[in-house]
């Protein structure tokens, strides 16, 4: 199920908020357990028994490294359980992609295997192994409640798409948490916020995305206007379905930390990365980078340790050469920003530090989108006019002309602009009478959307 | 109190919305869109586990979504007025007149149109028949230059390669925008007297623009593009043509086995898509008789919908017209129906059919 489906805000949300906030304080967990796994079930019923497995796993041996906790038992304890987390994830994710490799290099090819991959296992192996090294390290109590461990990791909010909730950030909460009429209100902004980004402006530019990808008809003027609307399309899908995430999460009670911090108006990629799907690469940086030494090390060691985590990074993002080009692109691009690059940029106008990043971060996201090399180099080069490109055609004007305005509408809404006027003292008054009516027209014009478009794919459910 | 609008605002569209939603009767079909609606799925255990259930269940949901017309309507107002997006799943408005992008060329397809046009003509006609070939330009051809549209003459290149033995007759200067329904793809009939008589010209016909037609507005239409658009605009009218010979003429309806009339006056009543006025809408093979020529002269109209409209208008030269709809029967059984001997012979298909490799 996706949240911005008519089954998801019309039927599944108002049953669950109603019944939520009807019973007792203490069964509100096995609501919304029961609501997660329904929710999980009606978009992948065949892996609902492994995500039970993951978790029943879980409980059992997050239980068993505390029992053991400073003994060599807790540590064999908890490499078997990220075996076995990692290796479902291996299974389901990498399997195919490393037979397709490694039938490169043998005379008798070994058959594909036929699995789907289930959706949110990315997501909720992170959470589940975050867990494990927390109970494991001491930073996080061990839950001896199998429905509240079984709640964090498939809470509905997050299940799918993230963001990555840490235990720690949630473990209070799980046992008790406020409810009140702000921040309900706040979740209802937020989620109405994030349903905006993802269905007004993700989706209509993920349209011109799909029509360039099918036209024979490019020119520089076509293939920049699908970079742009490539960059700006995943930005907001991807930061619309986390706001959307957050804002659930408060309905229900529950903080969640940010995901998103305006990523496109950064000044180095360092910077980018402190500010894009924040909860992923804090994650690497607690648990794969920093207990590898970090650069607390010798120099060769931190870079090693740099480019380690850049190769997770891209392949978690998909199970194909391109997410590992487009991981180790990253990871070359902050050693150089490290090493050298990035006290330079500190100094340079801040307008020349900002467009090196969107440019970056732009071809970036054309490697991220190609399905092999010559796609990315043809959408690469057709930037800059290779192969003797026309300027422009027919149909990459029409295409300008026709989304010019959401493109626009898209790079204001990626910076911090309206949010600035939106909190803004001098407008207090004015927001506060538009501001109800402005969230409440949004809900009833992105439900026209739905009601009238079929074009709703989420970009991260594939991770 | 801010706060308090937010919430209560959301709940109460969430449970309105929701509580009609399981009250309100489920609808069959969807008059403003001409399709059937997503009925609520049938829960088996198997459907269920793999995952048919919850599709179908998303499907059911939007269609059957309380004021579904009207949230399309809100739709297509935001994108057209607020965004300023000049399309709207690939439909867009102009003076009030609603456009379909077909676009771009489709260089194979109509290779393929024309190798279909080819083979008829190899396995059925000879060399001593008249046989011609005429383009109908889609409507936005007529358009300004920044609207994304296909030439009618980049398409007539690639056909004529294939069909060089045939007779092109060119009629793009004998329409306008204004020939065309507002709230439709289709040429309207009072509207198309110059294509006739430049088919009458080509085809070496008796000159027909003195008949003086008479005209019977039927009441509104709503075309195909109204419902797929989703605004609200005012209607087309429908109006027909008649004279003695088109009011006494004999249609054989091969689908039905019926003799019937030019004017499909019941489809007009009951039809969702008044268009099928003309000769019962979409039919694979039917036959005019005109009663009052026995001239014996015969035309084989190989047509799409919009020949459903001008066949009535040429039959003033002939004694039958047999009309072919190569989208639904298949050419290879044709001679089953047909006797081909030395019939005229006019291949006279739309550009957005022959863009699309439908002809079998």
């Amino acid at each position: 199920m996706v949240f911005s489906s008519i089954t998801f805000l019309f039927y599944f949300l108002p049953i669950v908020l109603g019944v939520y906030y009807i019973v007792p304080k203490k069964i509100k967990n096995i609501v919304l357990l029961v609501a997660s796994f329904v929710f999980y079930f009606f978009g992948e019923p065949k892996y609902v028994l492994l995500m039970l497995f993951s978790i029943l796993t879980t409980y059992i041996f997050g239980i068993l490294i505390d029992k053991y906790r400073k003994t060599e038992k807790s540590k064999i304890f908890l490499a078997i359980a990220c075996a076995i987390s990692i290796g479902l994830l291996v299974y389901f994710k990498y399997a195919n992609f490393l037979i397709e490799n490694i039938n490169l290099w043998l005379k008798n090819k070994v058959d594909f295997i036929n699995v789907a991959l289930p959706i949110g296992i990315s997501f909720y192996t992170f959470q589940m192994l975050s867990y494990l090294v927390d109970v494991y390290k001491g930073n996080a109590k061990v839950q001896k409640s199998l429905l509240k461990l079984a709640m964090y990791v498939s809470l509905f909010p997050q299940l799918i798409a993230g963001p990555i909730v840490r235990y720690t950030t949630i473990q209070d909460q799980l046992e008790n948490r406020t409810h009140t009429i702000e921040k309900f209100a706040l979740g209802v902004r937020r989620f109405i916020i994030g349903l905006s980004k993802k269905v007004l402006i993700a989706n209509v530019l993920g349209e011109l995305v799909s029509t360039f990808l099918s036209s024979n008809e490019m020119s520089i003027l076509y293939y920049w206007l699908y970079a742009i609307s490539a960059m700006l399309q995943i930005y907001f899908d991807f930061s619309g379905y986390s706001d959307m995430a957050i804002g659930l999460g408060k309905m229900f009670g529950f903080e969640f930390l940010e995901n998103f911090n305006y990523p496109y108006i950064a000044t180095s990629i360092t910077d980018f990365w402190r500010r894009w799907h924040i909860s992923l690469s804090s994650w690497f940086r607690d648990y794969v980078y920093i207990p590898l030494g970090g650069n607390r090390t010798t120099k060769v060691k931190w870079l090693r340790n740099i480019m380690i985590v850049w190769l997770l990074t891209g392949l978690w993002h998909g199970a194909a050469w391109n997410f590992v080009i487009w991981g180790l692109y990253f990871g070359i691009l902050l050693i150089v920003e490290k090493i050298f690059l990035g006290k330079y940029l500190e100094k340079i106008p801040k307008i020349f530090s900002h467009l090196y990043v969107l440019i970056i971060v732009m071809v970036s996201f054309i490697i991220f989108n190609g399905d092999n090399t010559s796609m990315i180099l043809q959408n690469i080069g057709g930037l800059v006019g290779i192969k003797g490109v026309p300027f422009i055609l027919p149909e990459s004007i029409y295409y300008l002309k026709s989304y010019f305005i959401i493109i626009i509408i898209g790079i204001i809404g990626a910076t911090p602009i309206l949010k600035n006027i939106a909190t803004s003292k001098k407008l207090e008054k004015i927001v506060n009478v538009l501001e109800p009516v402005f969230l409440l027209c949004l809900l009833v014009i992105c439900t026209s959307y739905i009601v009238d478009g079929s074009f709703n794919p989420f970009l991260y459910f594939r991770f | 109190m801010k706060n308090k609008i937010i919430a209560i605002g959301f709940i109460t569209i969430l449970f309105v919305c929701f509580t009609l939603n399981i009250v309100k009767k489920d609808k069959e079909i969807s008059i403003s869109e001409r399709r059937k609606l997503a009925v609520f799925p049938t829960i088996t255990l198997k459907n269920v586990l793999n995952g048919k259930t919850s599709e179908e269940f998303d499907k059911y949901t939007v269609d059957q979504f309380i004021f579904r017309d009207y949230f399309r309507s809100i739709k297509s107002f935001w994108s057209n007025y607020i965004f300023k997006k000049k399309d709207n799943n690939g439909l867009f408005l102009k003076d009030n007149s609603i456009y379909k992008i077909e676009y771009p060329l489709n260089e194979e397809y109509v290779k393929k149109s024309a190798e279909k046009i080819k083979n008829v003509c190899e396995k059925y006609l000879n060399e001593d028949m008249n046989i011609y070939y005429s383009i109908i330009p889609d409507k936005n051809y007529y358009l300004e230059s920044d609207y994304l549209k296909i030439d009618v003459k980049d398409m007539q290149k690639i056909m004529s390669k294939s069909l060089p033995q045939i007779k092109y007759i060119d009629i793009t200067n004998d329409l306008s925008i204004e020939d065309y329904y507002k709230t439709d793809l289709h040429w309207k009939q009072e509207s198309i007297r110059n294509v006739v008589n430049t088919f009458e010209s080509k085809m070496n016909l008796k000159d027909t623009s003195n008949i003086n037609y008479e005209k019977h507005e039927l009441g509104d239409f709503y075309g195909t593009y109204y419902g797929q658009l989703g605004m609200s605009l005012p209607p087309d009218k429908i109006t027909i043509l008649s004279d003695r010979i088109i009011e006494n003429a004999n249609c054989y309806n091969y689908e039905t086995n019926k003799i019937g009339t030019i004017y499909d006056i019941k489809k007009w009543q009951t039809s969702s898509d008044k268009y099928d006025i003309f000769l019962s809408g979409a039919v694979s093979l039917i036959t005019i008789e005109n009663k009052f020529n026995q001239n014996g002269k015969e035309l084989l109209l190989f047509r799409d919908s919009f020949g459903s409209s001008i066949a009535p208008l040429l039959l003033e030269n002939y004694q039958k017209i047999t009309l072919i709809d190569l989208r639904y029967i298949s050419s290879s059984i044709l001679s089953n129906y047909i006797d081909f001997n030395n019939q005229d012979v006019l291949f006279l298909y739309s550009s957005l059919v022959l863009n699309q490799n439908v002809l079998r």
